[in-house]
């Protein structure tokens, strides 16, 4: 496990117990990623994250799903029955040697193990304990039942995602599992600050999926909008009322985005636009100025224009020209375009890590931290029960007839 | 009052846009001392866009924030920057290199006036590359990390959400690996220097898709609402224009019960649906169905019924859902505060003096002991008094001369 440089990892030394399903499992890989000791607790039969596509080769295997392979990397894996009370009192032990419990059971499940904050709390004060549901631990849908197309739904995200003319839509990444396990991640990591300075003491920590959704399209404030102005947001279809130019525009290969953000970058676009095309209209005085409020006005004018030149050129033509110019104008990539891109594999955003059933992949590594003292992803996902024997016969004290006990009584 | 989780640390906050400011001001929800440093000769075009002054943005992106106004790029701001890096824990921006070295604030610089001072750089693509230098922004980068390519409607190539994606990941990120290295500084003694980049923190939300591609050589397709391992899983068309309630139904369980809501009319029992894989393969006709069904109902009733049968829906939120939604409300999650507008023809230089009123959102972690804050929006400038005078420990006859200069505005 630690390296010589093991001090040097940000979170060096915190174990997290991880207990989480798709609301979560994020969560736990960036507290993994950042260097602190993850160790998913599984049932005999793996977490549901083992069991969904898609898998190598599309062979449906516990070691082979890729969704499993990208969400744990760096983590450790035991198995543990928690509803066998003989679990139950394994993971109290366990409870005590760590500092972090992440769980996405539903309200009240943890309580009937015997297992909730109270519980947990009282053998380690120091525990901080983080539970993600659909709707949070309070409320009138605290049971409700949620899964990410209802968390984007009721989240106001789908209202502002898609075309005006057809339905709204979610986006196509399983998107509400990446805020709540940030913003989780980000009050564990709070806690633990506040614990280690100020108290002493460890804290239970309430995660809601549905309510980090709502600022991730904060600068859209709908419920301020309704509420002093009694107007809901509309689709834009792939072009924003944000600012004019703000989309995406056709290319001869494909598809790239172009905005401008202050006068000097429309200047430069309109000037890109006559050169190419020829159109003298595009150079108006009154097209001017950083917001547009004239761009606006003639606004499909101006779309056209735009696609003039892009059509000209392919995608990544489009791109690198138009940042030579210093605009922020970014090629659409297909997952394959990203595997290709110089840029990523120039700065080191891959990292290829060797896993025992599917081999090496290439990971993006380091999540988006580029920093000298963060520590590189080093290690593939577990296989399921890979730690057992460390864990249970090296620090919990089990001989190895123990597990073949516990292992036979459905235990571990 | 409680505490914040980060009482106690003091953060300088320099650069315009949204990744950044937000970073701020969840630092400052969680009880970091947050200065941001800004200027009335070149105020965050943010406060300018439509909208926004209006009370639907700027508020929840600096809310709580000591504002000073001290203009970097003026030579005489050069020792006031470096007095505070010298008072302060963390020191975050987003302006480029070049930028950073024309006023005298490199990191370098910085570093040596204050060598435990921790540095997050937010940059577009990272220092180094092929690209270092380049401009990404969040709302083009949804499209530039794959996600525009995988969302949508499957006869269309591509399709936008109408936000700055990736900037909310970049903050977030920010935000954890401050803490982390806060945590790292207190073990260790030593401060870090982190990069950020707006394009790799959306790159990251498409991980399972870039294994895909490797694996299996297979590209994403757009599938509207519909999830390649469960069905139904739509939204459904309910009373009112433009109105829907998503469903999504996992388990056999789950079908069960949805049958039940609808009252279990024979089609329900057509082998057509019988299995996850029937569904799968009948998609279309079954959601033609389900959708009979709901067009008659309210979407709210569409999705109470069917929660209450053990059913995961819920309405596709507008505006006016949010703001009524009797789940945030009982969790307090908006809160009125006050804010100023700018005038939009004197850029930052004349503020109303009179506050108005707008709503924000509370930072959604449910800390038992340590809940996060909420407060006002106050004007620019507003705690020079307190962080020149008081923290930086200047005398009022030098901050009227940096005044008069110039460097203060």
């Amino acid at each position: 496990m630690a390296k010589e440089a093991g001090e040097e990892r940000l979170l060096e030394g915190y174990r997290v117990l991880d207990l989480t399903d798709e609301k979560g499992v994020y969560c736990t890989k960036l507290l993994a990623d950042l260097g602190a000791d993850v160790v998913i607790v599984e049932p005999s039969s793996g977490s549901r994250g083992r069991h969904r596509g898609p898998f190598f080769h599309d062979e449906p295997h516990v070691e082979k799903s890729l969704y499993f392979l990208y969400f744990n990397t760096s983590k450790r894996s035991i198995t543990l029955n928690l509803e066998h009370p003989d679990g139950q009192a394994i993971f109290k032990r366990l409870a005590k040697t760590a500092d972090v419990v992440v769980e996405t059971f539903p309200v009240g499940y943890m309580k009937t193990l015997g297992l909730d904050y109270d519980a947990l709390s009282g053998i380690n004060p120091k525990l901080v304990m983080t539970s993600i549901t659909p709707f949070g631990q309070t409320g009138p849908y605290k049971d409700y039942k949620g899964s990410d197309l209802v968390a984007m739904a009721m989240g106001g995200y789908m209202q502002i995602t898609g075309d005006p003319e057809k339905y709204p839509v979610r986006l196509g990444n399983e998107h509400s599992h990446y805020p709540t396990s940030q913003y989780a991640a980000l009050g564990i990591l709070g806690a633990l600050y506040y614990r280690d300075i100020t108290s002493g003491r460890g804290q239970y920590i309430d995660m809601s999926l549905f309510e980090p959704i709502i600022p991730y399209h904060l600068e859209q404030h709908q419920a301020a909008m309704w509420k002093f102005q009694r107007q809901n947001p509309i689709r834009v279809g792939l072009h924003s009322y944000i600012g004019i130019p703000l989309g995406v525009y056709p290319c001869k290969d494909g598809w790239a985005a172009a905005l401008t953000t202050t006068d000097k970058e429309w200047d430069g676009l309109a000037q890109w636009i006559y050169e190419v095309t020829g159109e003298k209209a595009v150079l108006d005085e009154e097209l001017k100025g950083v917001w547009g409020e004239g761009r606006r006005k003639r606004r499909d004018e101006v779309i056209a224009y735009i696609m003039r030149l892009s059509s000209s050129m392919t995608k990544q033509e489009f791109f690198h020209q138009a940042q030579k110019r210093d605009m922020g104008f970014e090629p659409v990539n297909t997952p394959e375009d990203i595997l290709n891109d110089p840029h990523l594999a120039a700065s080191g955003f891959w990292v290829e890590l060797d896993h025992p059933v599917v081999g090496k992949l290439r990971y993006p590594r380091q999540g988006p931290f580029c920093g000298e003292d963060i520590p590189e992803i080093e290690k593939a996902a577990p296989l399921l029960g890979e730690h057992n024997k460390e864990i249970y016969c090296g620090e919990l004290g089990f001989t190895k007839n123990d597990l073949v006990v516990l292992r036979s009584g459905g235990i571990i | 009052m409680a505490k914040g989780v980060l009482e106690g640390v003091r953060v300088i906050e320099l650069g315009p846009l949204i990744a950044l400011p937000l970073t701020g001001r969840i630092l400052a929800a969680l009880g970091a001392e947050v200065i941001k440093v800004e200027s009335n000769r070149v105020p965050d075009v943010m406060n300018y866009l439509p909208g926004w002054g209006m009370g639907s943005g700027r508020p929840e992106y600096d809310a709580l924030k000591r504002k000073i106004t001290l203009d970097v790029a003026h030579p005489e701001a050069l020792p006031v920057m470096h007095k505070l890096f010298a008072k302060s824990d963390a020191f975050v921006t987003n302006f480029r290199e070049h930028i950073l070295k024309r006023w005298g604030i490199g990191f370098p610089e910085v570093r040596a006036t204050n060598p435990e001072i921790i540095i997050m750089w937010q940059t577009g693509v990272g220092g180094d590359g092929p690209y270092a230098g380049y401009k990404f922004f969040g709302y083009p980068s949804q499209h530039a990390c794959g996600i525009s390519l995988m969302t949508g409607y499957p006869e269309d190539e591509v399709t936008a959400a109408e936000t700055s994606y990736s900037d909310y990941h970049t903050a977030l990120f920010q935000l954890m690996a401050l803490v982390a290295a806060l945590l790292r500084r207190k073990r260790t003694g030593k401060p870090s220097t982190i990069e950020t980049s707006i394009w790799k923190a959306g790159l990251v939300t498409v991980g399972p898709d870039m294994l895909d591609f490797q694996a299996n050589k297979r590209l994403p397709t757009r599938m509207g609402n519909r999830d390649p391992y469960a069905s139904p899983h739509n939204i459904y068309p309910c009373k009112g224009e433009d109105r829907w309630c998503a469903i999504s139904v996992f388990t056999e369980k789950e079908w069960e019960a949805l049958c039940d809501v609808l009252g279990n009319p024979p089609w329900t029992k057509d082998s057509k649906f019988s299995t996850l894989l029937d569904r799968k393969r009948n998609e279309d006709e079954l959601d033609d169905l389900i959708g009979k069904w709901t067009i008659s109902y309210e979407a709210e009733e569409v999705m109470e019924r069917m929660q209450k049968a053990g059913v995961p829906a819920g309405v596709v939120a507008k505006g006016q859902d949010l703001y009524e939604s009797p789940q945030l409300r009982a969790r307090d999650f908006y809160q009125e505060t006050e804010y100023y507008i700018p005038d939009f023809f004197k850029p930052g230089i004349e503020w109303e003096t009179a506050p108005q009123t707008t709503i924000i959102g509370r930072v959604p972690i449910g800390f038992s002991e340590t809940p996060a804050k909420v407060g006002r929006y106050g004007r620019v400038g507003e705690d020079n008094e307190y962080v020149y005078r008081e923290i930086l420990e200047m005398s009022e006859e030098e901050v009227k001369r940096l005044t008069e200069v110039g460097a203060i505005r």
